[in-house]
């Protein structure tokens, strides 16, 4: 199916559950609320014309800089091995509370992706089996990928330099 | 019952927590697992990563595009053109500069196969290595020499290449570069057979190999697995030919499948990769088009050197480019391409400003982890190298 076609199905098919959908740049591309989200998906993966039985990636956003309601947006790339082709979801998520449903019961590649989602954005994956840190340590605090999380320099544990260290606390204290 | 046969039972219900790496070297990096053993049977496996983590997203977020591609050669370092590939793809298709000319797109396919070519000699003397076959690691160490040597020749990096750009290539192959990629594409399939002959019939490695690290085909569509691991069992799945770009289209190969999914399955069809690769170099280096080798767009690619002496215009431009970078109009999208381990692809968000808003990849890696401790669950202990090296896992791109 072509981009236009898996667009117009969705548009048809999902009703009240669909927020939008368009053709961005020949990719499918379709927005769904969080509660709506298992069970579009499974709509999606089990429909016999669409099968999206392959998830290729779960990643997020944080909209911050641009003023965007919701603020923060989950996205699936999700793509057809019998048909050949490819849809991608996004989901707005609320910056009060970011919350989104797991996936791993349709795809169990969601399992690294979906914690990769708590522990760079801070969501919180109901219902997955194991939803802890990934790659920052377990005691890390903050999320990385947030836009108000700082780049700033790491601070030093220690220095034979009283002044240079001095200097680099006051730094990061200026730009806290 | 013995008091014997009572220890042996009672001792058969508890399990033992081993942990394995980060520092071991059959995990190819820093890759921690915590198995709970059975005897030496693995029950369950907790896989920890993160011992890598630079932040190259976060850090991209504050570079230009053009510095973000020598940050994507230290992603997936074994085959650094991909990467470079896979990003320019995604923000070409921002830009909406949908065609590149020949040249260029053919040197792009010619880095990328040699590339592969590379990771995948990586790949088979480690592998190799892991299992206890030491020669081929020696073998297959010197062929990627070679390719080191022609990256070297046409980039002035022997890894971190950084030689695809948005718009083209970084520089003109030169002539002795063509003559060597002839060179290597004539003597390459002998050594192929030479690494077949030390392996596919060698009753050891069949043994260690076959039957060990079976995924069936739906398990690996449902573990988002990608790549050789996908075609060992059976899906013929292959961005190169599923949605061409840079003209994969104009040449001729096959894409190797096998049914069984195991780590020799694995292992065929990755050496038939490597053939197909070689393949594919030959019909593009002599086919090899002439004309410009980036596009002659100078708000996206750099002038020509020798135009700065006497073109105002030009002198603005590579002014702009280099103190401003190139502007990348606002949107979203997501480019796949076929790496050596499976599906490398960007995420890129654009806020119209000359950095990324956000820059995400989907690594083959990262997605094929958790399913490869499903593999590793009732397994034996000394099998867990074996399926861990028939992954073939990168740690650059897994923890990014």
């Amino acid at each position: 199916m072509t981009s236009e076609e898996i667009v117009a199905k969705c548009q048809s098919s999902l009703g009240g559950d669909l927020v939008q959908a368009e053709v961005n740049l020949g990719d499918a591309v379709i927005y769904v609320s969080p509660e709506a989200l298992p069970k579009a998906a499974e709509w999606l993966k089990n429909d016999p014309d669409l099968r999206f039985d392959y998830l290729s990636q779960i990643t997020g956003v944080d909209y911050l800089e641009q003023d965007r309601e919701p603020r923060f947006e989950a996205v699936y790339e999700l793509h057809s091995i019998d048909h050949g082709h490819s849809i991608r979801i996004r989901v707005g998520l609320d910056e009060e509370n970011p919350t989104v449903p797991t996936v791993t019961t349709l795809w169990k590649g969601a399992d690294f992706p979906e914690r990769e989602l708590f522990d760079m954005f801070g969501f919180q994956v109901t219902g997955h089996p194991n939803l802890k840190r990934l790659l920052m340590p377990e005691d890390w605090e903050g999320h990385p990928l947030l836009k108000d999380y700082p780049l700033t320099i790491e601070e030093i544990s220690f220095s034979h330099n009283p002044d240079h260290k001095s200097e680099l606390i006051k730094t990061k204290s200026n730009q806290e | 019952m013995s008091v014997t046969e009572q220890g042996l039972l009672e001792r058969d219900k508890d399990t033992m927590t081993l942990n394995m790496g980060p520092q071991h070297p059959s995990t190819h990096g820093v890759f921690r697992m915590i198995l709970e053993m059975d005897g030496e049977i693995v029950r369950s496996s907790e896989p920890d990563i993160g011992f890598l983590h630079t932040g190259i997203e976060k850090t991209a977020e504050v570079k230009r595009y053009v510095h973000c591609i020598p940050m994507t050669d230290r992603l997936d370092y074994l085959s650094p053109p991909q990467n470079n590939l896979a990003f320019c793809l995604t923000v070409e298709k921002l830009l909406g500069l949908d065609e590149m000319p020949a040249r260029a797109d053919y040197l792009r396919v010619i880095m990328c196969e040699l590339g592969r070519i590379g990771s995948h000699l990586v790949w088979l003397g480690t592998h190799a290595l892991d299992i206890g076959a030491m020669t081929v690691f020696l073998y297959a160490w010197r062929e990627r020499e070679l390719v080191l040597d022609l990256n070297e020749m046409i980039s002035g990096v022997r890894m971190m290449t950084s030689y695809i750009r948005i718009g083209g290539v970084a520089q003109d192959a030169t002539p002795q570069w063509i003559q060597g990629v002839r060179e290597f594409v004539d003597i390459f399939p002998a050594k192929i057979d030479e690494y077949e002959s030390l392996l596919t019939n060698n009753p050891i490695w069949m043994d260690r190999t076959r039957g060990i690290g079976t995924l069936a085909r739906e398990d690996a569509i449902n573990w988002s697995m990608s790549g050789p691991i996908l075609r060992a069992s059976g899906v013929k799945l292959d961005w190169r030919k599923q949605r061409p770009y840079s003209r994969y289209d104009d040449f001729t190969f096959d894409i190797p499948t096998q049914e069984h999914g195991d780590i020799y399955d694995r292992y065929l069809v990755r050496i038939e990769e490597m053939r197909q690769s070689r393949e594919i170099i030959k019909q593009a280096i002599n086919q090899l088009p002439d004309g410009p080798y980036k596009i002659q767009d100078n708000k996206v690619s750099l002038p020509e050197r020798d135009t700065l002496h006497t073109s105002m215009e030009a002198l603005i431009h590579h002014f702009k480019l280099v103190s401003d970078g190139v502007k990348v109009p606002p949107g979203e999208t997501y480019v796949p391409t076929e790496g050596p381990r499976g599906e490398v692809g960007f995420y890129i968000v654009s806020d119209g400003s000359n950095t990324p808003y956000r820059m995400k990849l989907r690594a083959p890696s990262f997605m094929a982890i958790p399913g490869m401790c499903h593999l590793m669950t009732d397994s034996f202990i000394a099998d867990v190298v074996a399926i861990i090296g028939s992954v073939d896992i990168v740690m650059g791109e897994v923890d990014r």
